[in-house]
């Protein structure tokens, strides 16, 4: 499946980020908790093991090439390693199950994160160095961090932190202040173990907020997170999904190089922010990838392709969010085969 | 006892409605506290100004001018009204509620969906059985039995446990419970819905009003048709968490 490829994922990427000629764009499906199927891994015994997560990653490089190499388990993980307990199924991505701050006053307790030590993020620090030594000179390897909005929900439980946008922003900013100080920590800790992150900010989906709080409690920390990613010379990259058409303007302002996205169409959000952002998305994981067969997600991809490949900033064909873990893998082969042939430049349809 | 006017009556309640609006719970409070005094009909207090407040905020939500914290605080408002008017009710409305049951499906905590969708259908008048979340398949299954429900509502955010919602439909048309089913959640689309044999998809909390009044319209009320023990079985075929 991988005849036709000239460049290597890494040099394709550096290609695309330096604006040089590439032979095609790049092809990222979102795979996450995903690559532990590519060693027969159950996602709790991936999740909290470097070992396995890095070399889970590795032998899905290895059977898939495809572009871009993923470290993630859930969103929460930077509220886990500042205090939120975890809930881990056997076979499933960790879910939040109590949340470090339940009272006002424990707030006081908050502190940024020690990436070396705290929660789980010496698991994935292991797995980035890992991967880095195996494959990194054939693909970057991308640590996927939960943005602060996302973090500060995950600390303080989802419901009631949505509500104290009303009813105590200045907890919310307090959270803010500390989550965004652990993401920075932890860029820090990714960019020396070799890892390039990246950031997802879910909780700020449009499913779920408008953009008067996303401008007033997101967007100011983000610029914050993009700008120091930019500082070590590394392009910022911001995860929304759920529906984002209502907030992509905002997202745009972020100071993210890319914008990956899930729920809206790809033509609206080239004609919102195309000439400012390169796009990324969106091929549905659970009609798609989960629920498909070949040919519908060979369909999807073009359908994509065909509505995003000219996009003035430059376009990443990728999933719309996470690849469900239980994803055939003719499907996953038929996503990358199916990129791989529309994704060359210039676009060749048959 | 005082007695307001019409005038000072059509106030109250309009003011009702713009607290719940307003996402202002003492407000709503103080409000309903004053319906009760000027002696305004309770039930009247409740439908033309909190729940008409209410259906107005569904609008807003569907017209995305409010989102998810908007309806939360909204509802909260909704409930500190008829909390107060909640003993000046008559126990036993003359309208038979129609029994919902929701839940979020084994394996997933994500509950805010299943709740906004809960507080909509609650305010559109039926009577609402919650499960929480992580609700094991025979949960809803003996649930809808025992109560004899008109529609099962179920919610999921994840892929992994999207297929968990065709299992409790199958176990609900094997015993033969008549309650029709509901699905929503990120991950779903119609044509899921529809493979799973779901009688109705719902994209959010407002359009799951809209749904649920079409596949209930016309559903008569059906008799205890089924023994509460042949569901017995199902649930320790399917064990699982709570």
């Amino acid at each position: 499946m991988n005849c036709e490829d000239e460049m290597t994922p890494r040099a394709r990427m550096e290609a695309v980020l330096q604006g040089k000629e590439v032979d095609r764009f790049l092809v990222s499906p979102l795979i996450l908790n995903f690559a532990s199927r590519s060693l027969n891994m159950n996602v709790r015994d991936f999740c909290t093991s470097g070992k396995n997560m890095g070399d889970a990653n590795i032998a899905c490089f290895r059977k898939y090439r495809h572009d871009i190499v993923y470290i993630f388990s859930t969103t929460s993980t930077v509220a886990e390693a500042m205090g939120t307990k975890m809930y881990f199924p056997e076979d499933d991505a960790p879910q939040v199950d109590t949340p470090f701050i339940r009272f006002r006053d424990d707030v006081k307790k908050l502190r940024p994160v020690n990436p070396e030590k705290d929660g789980r993020l010496p698991v994935y620090l292991e797995a980035v160095r890992r991967c880095v030594d195996a494959i990194g000179n054939e693909v970057f390897i991308v640590p996927v961090i939960g943005a602060p909005f996302t973090t500060s929900a995950a600390l303080r439980g989802t419901e009631i932190f949505i509500r104290e946008l009303y009813t105590d922003p200045e907890l919310v900013h307090t959270l803010m202040r500390v989550a965004t100080q652990s993401v920075k920590n932890l860029v820090d800790a990714y960019v020396r173990a070799g890892g390039v992150p990246v950031t997802v900010e879910p909780i700020a989906t449009g499913s779920m907020i408008g953009e008067k709080h996303f401008r007033e409690f997101v967007l100011p920390y983000l610029k914050e997170v993009y700008s120091h990613i930019r500082s070590h010379g590394i392009p910022g990259v911001l995860h929304i999904c759920g529906k984002t058409k209502r907030v992509i303007q905002c997202m745009a302002e972020s100071g993210a190089d890319i914008l990956s996205v899930d729920n809206i169409d790809l033509l609206d959000a080239k004609e919102l922010v195309g000439d400012k952002v390169c796009l990324m998305g969106n091929v549905s994981p659970s009609d798609g990838m989960l629920k498909g067969n070949p040919d519908t997600i060979a369909g999807m991809v073009r359908d994509c392709v065909a509505k995003a490949a000219d996009n003035p900033k430059g376009f990443v064909l990728a999933t719309g969010c996470e690849v469900p873990i239980k994803t055939p893998h003719e499907n996953m082969v038929a996503f990358l085969e199916a990129g791989r042939r529309f994704a060359r430049l210039p676009i060749q349809w048959n | 006892m005082e007695v307001c006017t019409h005038m000072e009556k059509s106030d109250i309640l309009h003011k009702l409605a713009q607290s719940v609006i307003d996402m202002d719970v003492s407000r709503a409070r103080e409000l309903a506290v004053e319906a009760v005094r000027c002696n305004i009909d309770p039930y009247e207090a409740l439908m033309d100004g909190l729940t008409r407040g209410m259906d107005r905020v569904n609008e807003l939500f569907e017209a995305e001018e409010y989102f998810v914290p908007e309806i939360l605080l909204c509802a909260d408002a909704m409930y500190a009204g008829i909390e107060v008017l909640r003993p000046h009710l008559p126990k036993e409305s003359g309208r038979k509620k129609e029994k919902v049951v929701i839940g979020v499906v084994k394996g997933d905590t994500h509950d805010i969906g299943k709740n906004l969708v809960k507080i909509m259908l609650d305010n559109a008048g039926y009577e609402i059985h919650d499960l929480g979340r992580n609700v094991s398949y025979a949960q809803f299954v003996d649930t809808a039995g025992e109560l004899n429900a008109g529609l099962v509502c179920l919610s999921t955010l994840m892929t992994t446990t999207m297929d968990g919602m065709q299992v409790v439909i199958n176990d609900l048309r094997k015993t033969g419970i008549p309650a029709k089913v509901m699905v929503g959640g990120g991950p779903l689309s119609p044509g899921f819905a529809k493979n799973i044999g779901a009688d109705g998809y719902a994209k959010n909390a407002a359009e799951a009003v809209k749904v649920a009044r079409e596949i209930l319209q016309g559903v008569p009320l059906h008799p205890l048709m089924f023994k509460t023990p042949e569901l017995v079985t199902i649930k320790r075929d399917r064990g699982g968490m709570r």
